[in-house]
């Protein structure tokens, strides 16, 4: 196949590659019973993609005959054509390490059969129903990308790539007294269906699904404020990712992101270093030659509180002066590479999380994302929490439900007084969304900082 | 089987195509011994033109064609059932999606309730949607896609320097869906949609107002106008560069269509999910002729209006969709069907299946509306003696018990009755299922935002937590 995307390129007057993408995707669900859903659906095709006078054009086909390829090239031109009368700025490109040979993400083994897998979500569902009367709704939902991509391009990249990323997510809903209350647990793997059950234990993660809907049924609200809270590495997690790695995306910052001209400026406590990574072994962001067919390297974002860096694909990377470091992705065949993160985290530091909740006089421990949430260019976020816990005179109490954080992220990890040893990837079950989904992982230690706790206001009405 | 059936216009795609595809995919799934075959064949061809910092960025073009293959096996107690799609389209690679869905079926327990939709025929039919396609949408190339996401800018930068237009798009696109069945389903239908959004916000000095969107979708051209909604997008966020915090109290919030979608509209959609409800997980089970929302409230799922991007003659699965009333004077009237939940509940499917070729239907609306008041927008305003309108919500809502907590996007304080000031930082949390019931107010008009339409909403009894 890359013979011939390479002689379908050869003669190109300007840049030009072939992006082909095979994927596989295993969906199984159970829920509340019955088997919803248990498909598989194959997507192929290739993009073209190509710059010319500075210029992008782009055609996506499910035709990767050579005449097709030739046929979609041709019409890609003609659109970058069309953009060179009206658009303003040209685009360059930073050179870059290129992919070249064979690149397989995971240790492939025996995968189950479909068969295996449909039972084992089925014995999972069950699990669920079967914890306790008050579970009225229980989904245990797989999902698996099994991808094989070839990209070439005329500045040299020739990679073939293997991937495979598994995920699992497992809903509780409690109800009692017209009151429902919904738990999550999630996780996602870059690898098979064992590496998968390693990092979760299933059962476990059921049993805790449970747990978590049925203890939010007699829990109370957070009463809003500023709090001293600890955030497990699911949040610091979403905290990266969200409020902090899309303000550093290259793209972001030239549109004028909160990020903008602060290379090299204090932004954190100099407790907090983070990183994007896509070279994480098993992480559900893995990404080892990105979908320009740029080779992924770890991109120091803060380094001890200072900015070091954004995140580029490598238009941005010409920008800016910077190198690109594999992060411009395209979820399938028919979407262009954009700016995205792989995985995002917070290094590890050196503190006990006992001795860190010892030292809350009046706080709260904050676990996991909950419905959802948002960060906007000024790094101000909005996240709902999953579990949530009071602390009182160093202990953890009762949970409480319905609890949001609010703030600006960087005054959040400017706030950080204490970062845990502990250190975990817990995001990788979902898929960050911009125009397109991408996989994505992310975490990091316990950190211990001060955010704005979004409650009800009936315990401070004014 | 009956004569194929084409619905709507539509002159640039083969019919025969699909149901060619369609036949030869249900020939060979029964000579592999399934019991039944749905075939859901989709053609599309695509122009796109997105828009990044202020400039035009990539043309896009896509050309797609895929099945979705649904079989059914027979079993003593119902049927298993099984799916898969390819849109690699040789009869080697249906052989295999069917060979994948056979499997699939073979490990999965039988449902009573798995079926395949019924050839409609009620004296109705199907009846065909007015205007869902457009020549000039199917004509369209990627050098008019661009002039539109350039009328996008135009609108945007062209009402203030301080506006900068983060990412937009213009697409246009024509398809082909055909649904064929064994049980002699035959139906295909051409339709175009226009559809242009965009994000964006303004920058003076150090303030930097927060993101804002607008969106606009049609099958007919006329009815996407790039350029106006890049300039109510620009309007918005430039008012919203001077914001400040207010005081926490609990009181009105005047809800735009924007955030109204969000809040209310959506968490309306789950709960009346037939899914949803036999999954336990909505608050409305059980519910169904109960007073649920204000008396003012009146929702309508209408897949009928001519030229609205929801619009459709039948489903995913060829059953005819019509118009369903949701709630009606706060009351809840019916639910939302597919053919397998509508057989669990004992019942015929009122045609909202939803979905393509690359999975199993599920349940969705079609264009959902939510019925206008008889006040007009400075009526409600003048309502709030103290109150907040809110442009946008940015935030968690957990449809399931309705809890919902979040910042208040371009939001505007209120006080005697008269719009004081923007604001930032001011967080708005209840429970939407409660706050139904305290609709107070709802405006006189009806926006269109792509298949929902509705008016703003006036809410009383919200808690709103300042600084």
């Amino acid at each position: 196949m890359i013979e011939v995307f390479k002689s379908v390129l050869r003669g190109v007057d300007g840049y030009a590659e072939i992006r082909y993408h095979k994927r596989v995707t295993t969906i199984i669900e159970a829920r509340n019973g019955t088997l919803a859903k248990a498909e598989q659906r194959t997507l192929a095709g290739a993009a073209v993609r190509c710059l010319i006078d500075g210029c992008w054009g782009f055609v996506s086909t499910s035709d990767v005959t050579e005449s097709g390829l030739c046929s979609a090239l041709a019409d890609a031109i003609d659109g970058a054509a069309a953009a060179a009368r009206i658009k303003k700025e040209r685009a360059k490109l930073a050179p870059a390490r290129m992919g070249e040979g064979e690149f397989v993400y995971y240790e492939r083994g025996s995968e189950p059969s479909i068969a295996e897998k449909i039972a084992r979500v089925l014995e999972a569902e069950e699990r669920l129903r079967s914890r306790s009367e008050l579970i009225v709704g229980s989904v245990v939902r797989y999902t698996h990308y099994d991808d094989e991509k070839y990209i070439v391009n005329t500045d040299g990249a020739a990679a073939h790539i293997v991937d495979s990323k598994q995920s699992i997510h497992v809903f509780a809903t409690a109800g009692r007294d017209g009151k429902l209350e919904t738990d999550v647990k999630a996780w996602g793997v870059t690898g098979s269906w064992q590496a998968l059950m390693e990092k979760g234990d299933l059962d476990q993660m059921v049993d805790r699904a449970a747990q978590g809907a049925i203890e939010k049924l007699d829990a109370g609200y957070a009463p809003g404020g500023q709090y001293t809270v600890i955030l497990d590495p699911g949040l610091v997690g979403v905290l990266s990712h969200e409020a902090i790695g899309h303000t550093v995306e290259a793209d972001f910052v030239l549109a004028g992101s909160i990020a903008k001209g602060k290379i090299g400026q204090r932004v954190a406590s100099e407790l907090v270093t983070m990183v994007d990574d896509g070279n994480v072994p098993g992480a559900a962001g893995m990404v080892l030659v990105d979908d320009e067919g740029v080779q992924g390297e770890r991109t120091v974002l803060i380094e001890n509180g200072v900015l070091r860096a954004y995140l580029h694909n490598r238009e941005s990377a010409a920008m800016l002066g910077a190198a690109p470091r594999g992060n411009a992705r395209a979820f399938t065949y028919r979407d262009e590479p954009l700016i995205r993160m792989t995985n995002t985290f917070i290094l590890p530091g050196k503190d006990d999380l006992k001795a860190m909740i010892s030292e809350v006089e009046d706080g709260f421990f904050l676990s996991g994302l909950g419905q959802g949430g948002q960060a906007d260019s000024d790094a101000e976020f909005m996240f709902s929490v999953g579990q949530a816990w009071r602390i009182r005179d160093g202990r953890l109490c009762e949970p409480v439900k319905g609890v949001t954080i609010s703030g600006q992220a960087f005054e959040v990890l400017s706030s950080v007084d204490a970062v845990s040893s502990g250190f975990k990837l817990d995001m990788g079950a979902g898929h960050c969304g911009k125009w397109q989904p991408a996989k994505v992982d992310a975490g990091g230690p316990y950190l211990r900082c001060r955010v704005t706790i979004g409650g009800r206001q009936d315990e401070r009405e004014q | 089987m009956s004569e194929n059936s084409e619905v709507g216009g539509g002159r640039s795609m083969s019919v025969t195509r699909g149901f060619d595809w369609c036949d030869l995919a249900i020939e060979r799934g029964l000579a592999r011994g399934a019991a039944a075959v749905e075939a859901f064949y989709l053609e599309s061809r695509s122009v796109e033109v997105m828009v990044e910092k202020n400039d035009i960025h990539v043309p896009k073009g896509d050309r797609y064609s895929g099945i979705g293959l649904r079989v059914l096996m027979a079993s003593d107690d119902g049927f298993k059932q099984g799916f898969a799609s390819t849109n690699l389209l040789t009869a080697e690679s249906i052989d295999s999606a069917l060979a994948a869905a056979m499997a699939i079926a073979e490990a999965s327990p039988a449902d009573p309730a798995r079926c395949l939709a019924q050839p409609d025929r009620g004296a109705a039919g199907v009846e065909p949607v007015e205007g869902l396609y457009d020549e000039g949408i199917a004509g369209m190339d990627l050098a008019g896609a661009m002039k539109q996401a350039g009328a996008f800018l135009e609108g945007a930068l062209g009402y203030d320097g301080r506006v900068t237009v983060d990412s937009a798009m213009f697409r246009a696109e024509v398809s082909e869906k055909t649904v064929a069945n064994s049980n002699g389903v035959r139906l295909s239908q051409h339709k175009t949609v226009a559809s242009t959004q965009g994000i964006a916000f303004a920058v003076d000095g150090d303030r930097v107002s927060s993101f804002d969107l607008g969106v606009a979708e049609s099958c007919a051209l006329g009815q996407v106008d790039a350029f106006g909604v890049g300039r109510d997008l620009a309007r918005r966020v430039v008012a919203a560069l001077d914001a400040r915090s207010a005081p926490s109290f609990r009181g009105k919030v005047l809800l735009t269509p924007y955030a109204a979608l969000e809040l209310v509209l959506e968490p309306i959609a789950y709960s009346c999910n037939a899914e949803i409800v036999q999954t336990g997980r909505s608050k409305w089970k059980g519910m169904l002729g109960k007073q649920v929302a204000s008396p003012m409230v009146s929702v309508v799922d209408d897949p009928g209006i001519p030229q609205a991007s929801g619009s459709t003659a039948f489903d995913r699965e060829g059953v005819p969709a019509r118009r369903l009333e949701l709630v009606t004077g706060g009351v809840l009237q019916d639910y939302l069907y597919n053919c397998y939940t509508a057989r669990r509940d004992g019942r015929e499917s009122n045609g909202r299946a939803s979905g393509n070729d690359a999975g199993l239907p599920g349940v969705s609306t079609t264009n959902m509306v939510l019925s206008p008041g008889k006040h007009s927008l400075e009526q409600l305003i003048a309502q709030c003696d103290r109150g907040l309108i809110v442009n946008r919500f940015s935030g968690g809502v957990d449809p399931a018990s309705g809890d919902f907590s979040g910042v208040v996007k371009g939001g505007h304080y209120v006080e005697g009755g008269v719009v004081a000031y923007p604001v930032k930082e001011m967080m708005i949390a209840g429970n939407i299922y409660e706050l139904l019931t305290q609709v107070v107010g709802l405006s006189d008009e009806l926006w269109v935002l792509g298949a929902y339409r509705l008016p703003h909403i006036l809410l009383d009894g919200c808690s709103i937590t300042g600084k």
